[in-house]
């Protein structure tokens, strides 16, 4: 994709239009894409409304109004303000589901490995990793003050002594610092499986090659073992 | 003249005599499982007679069965490294009272924290993760539980799209093939938080301390409620049945008292991503929108959560907000954590509340819990454990489940 000097992407009309019929085939977008009066309830209640320039009654309208023009702006940073609280999708008098309409959104922009969605995610990179090798996601040893300096003092605590403190839970399957429970390799083989089959390893390559490469080198480890 | 609420106590405890269905006409996807499960499409992990169900009504009053006994324990990915008192504490109940269960190595992640913030899966990884968990709990004989409510949201919604799509079955079900698995659905999807709550005045009888004076304010969770919301438990004895009874219900059963507050409804600020790369987002909701309207108009001693993430952003961002002048501060626990306080649980070895944030201590002392004491043994406990010695497990596995093998 190209960008003018303000960083403003440069795309063909064709390819907008591209990106419309692309969201408009998942089979998800029927059941979420349907009549609106325009009411307003659906953002009035959006948390992220509050704090960003987001508003769950846009995405309906621009959706309904198969523009691919007005579909495109929301595709770089717009998308990624929804919290996914789905509480637009719960108070729609018309059960549309704007919440619903950015995950398909989402997964086009990975998909296609947009640049927006590179960067958004770039700081995201230890989760994915987390997730995609081992089948987890929120470790001990990732919550340290480094990561999380405005969670206070406090968050020092799973800093000193973090493998007898977790020996202390009385569940053995928590009692590592690595994962959020020992997950056993035979079922991380199973999930490669998955991500293989339907395609995620490919998304993940997508938005992020490098990252891609390490949670290879671990999946072939795994299944080597 | 307007009516000044300073106090909102009380409205938890309205009765009516309807549930407010908001005009929505749904299938009951129930109805649709078990007619695919006669025609052999799929197989269906039913909720047997030894299981013990109790029966809730939901959304639109249609019953939903809640397995107590034999259950497989699905983990939360954000919960056990970072929250570990609150599987630890439902653990502990069902120890309490005697029940049945499995927790394993053998479990994924049902991938979906992951899919809501970052959109790197689709609907096939997604259904197909569910599936796989859930026929781990098949072959076993037992029933799920899902500790997360992303994971309830997501696999009640998976459920829907896989019932409602053969495309989507075909495509699953060929993965399974592959992995050696078969395409099953749970009855059910039932989220720890309903255990709780059909479980609410069992959990009473084993109540040690007295909370009547107690403010309690309950955070319901997005993806418990508002993800596919036709399948939550409401009761018309709890706040009239206009919203979930889930936390509620086990908070009065105990004794408690339970405060209302104006944003209520609103999302805890999680955002999926936005707490992990986003966090001022996250931090100003917390405190705006949810800390300072729980301290202010309720005067809440604590604030009772039903899920991971809710959990983690609710505790980890009061301490921040002292930089803007904020200072209300209310101590985060689920539900169950707060039981298992209430019903004499230890403070540090069971509840972990020692991995919490905001300051826990007072709500301690309100209730009459000898925090210190419990410090005092727990620390020496990891002295033991430094020196080599033995942990004091709730549950240990069974000798084929140290491998995770399907066997």
């Amino acid at each position: 994709m190209k960008y003018n000097e303000n960083g403003v992407s440069i795309v063909p009309s064709e390819f907008k239009k591209e990106i419309f019929d692309e969201a408009r085939k998942d089979f998800r977008y029927e059941e979420y894409v349907r009549g609106c009066l325009n009411c307003g309830v659906c953002t009035g209640g959006c948390p992220p409304h509050r704090f960003f320039d987001f508003s769950p009654r846009i995405v309906l309208q621009n959706m309904k109004s198969k523009d691919p023009e007005l579909i495109w702006t929301m595709m770089d940073e717009y998308i990624w303000a929804c919290f996914q609280c789905f509480t637009c999708a719960m108070i729609c008098p018309f059960l549309n589901s704007p919440g619903g309409v950015i995950a398909i959104l989402r997964e086009i922009a990975v998909r296609r490995g947009f640049e927006s969605a590179k960067k958004v995610l770039k700081p995201y990179s230890r989760v994915l990793l987390k997730l995609t090798a081992y089948g987890n996601q929120l470790s001990p040893d990732m919550i340290q003050p480094d990561f999380f300096p405005d969670w206070g003092p406090h968050i020092g605590y799973a800093s000193t002594d973090l493998a007898v403190k977790r020996k202390a839970i009385p569940m053995p399957t928590l009692q590592v610092t690595n994962l959020a429970w020992d997950v056993a390799p035979e079922t991380m083989k199973e999930l490669y499986e998955i991500f293989d089959e339907a395609g995620v390893f490919k998304i993940l390559e997508a938005v992020d090659p490098s990252l891609y490469e390490i949670v290879q080198d671990i999946v072939d480890d795994v299944r080597s073992s | 003249m307007a009516i000044e609420i300073s106090n909102r106590l009380g409205l938890a405890n309205v009765k009516s005599d309807y549930i407010h269905a908001a005009g929505r006409k749904l299938e009951d996807i129930h109805e649709q499982l078990l007619e695919l499960e006669e025609k052999g499409e799929v197989k269906v992990i039913r909720v047997k007679d030894e299981n013990k169900p109790i029966e809730a009504d939901t959304l639109f009053g249609w019953k939903k069965k809640i397995p107590i006994d034999k259950l497989w324990h699905h983990k939360s990915c954000g919960q056990c490294g970072n929250i570990p008192g609150y599987p630890v504490s439902l653990l502990w109940f069902m120890n309490q009272m005697g029940l049945e269960y499995v927790d394993e190595r053998n479990q994924t992640s049902c991938t979906a924290w992951n899919y809501h913030g970052s959109g790197t899966s689709n609907p096939v990884g997604l259904a197909a993760v569910a599936v796989r968990n859930w026929h781990r709990a098949y072959e076993l004989g037992l029933f799920p539980l899902f500790h997360c409510a992303t994971t309830f949201g997501d696999y009640k919604e998976m459920r829907n799209l896989l019932v409602e799509h053969k495309e989507l079955r075909d495509e699953v079900r060929r993965i399974m093939h592959k992995i050696g698995r078969e395409l099953v659905i749970p009855e059910y999807i039932v989220h720890y938080s309903e255990w709780v709550h059909v479980m609410r005045f069992e959990i009473a009888k084993l109540k040690k301390y007295d909370l009547s004076n107690i403010i309690a304010t309950v955070h319901p969770a997005c993806h418990t409620y508002k993800m596919i919301p036709e399948d939550c438990i409401y009761d018309k004895d709890i706040y009239a049945g206009k919203r979930t009874a889930v936390s509620t219900g086990v908070a009065l059963a105990l004794g408690a008292q339970v405060a209302d507050y104006s944003t209520w409804y609103d999302c805890c600020g999680f955002g999926f991503r936005h707490i992990l790369t986003e966090r001022e987002a996250s931090r100003s909701f917390v405190m705006d929108r949810k800390i300072r309207p729980m301290v202010r108009e309720a005067h809440s001693d604590v604030c009772l959560t039903q899920d991971t993430g809710c959990t983690t952003t609710l505790d980890k961002n009061q301490w921040i907000g002292k930089a803007m002048g904020y200072t209300e501060q209310v101590p985060v626990m689920a539900d169950v954590m707060f039981a298992a306080l209430a019903c004499g649980a230890d403070v540090y070895k069971i509840v972990q509340l020692q991995w919490h944030t905001t300051d826990w201590r007072p709500l301690c002392e309100k209730i009459g819990i000898d925090w210190k004491k419990s410090e005092e043994e727990y620390n020496a406990y990891l002295e033991e454990l430094k020196a080599g010695g033995k942990t004091v497990n709730l549950y240990e596995y069974p000798a084929d489940e140290k491998t995770g093998s399907k066997n």
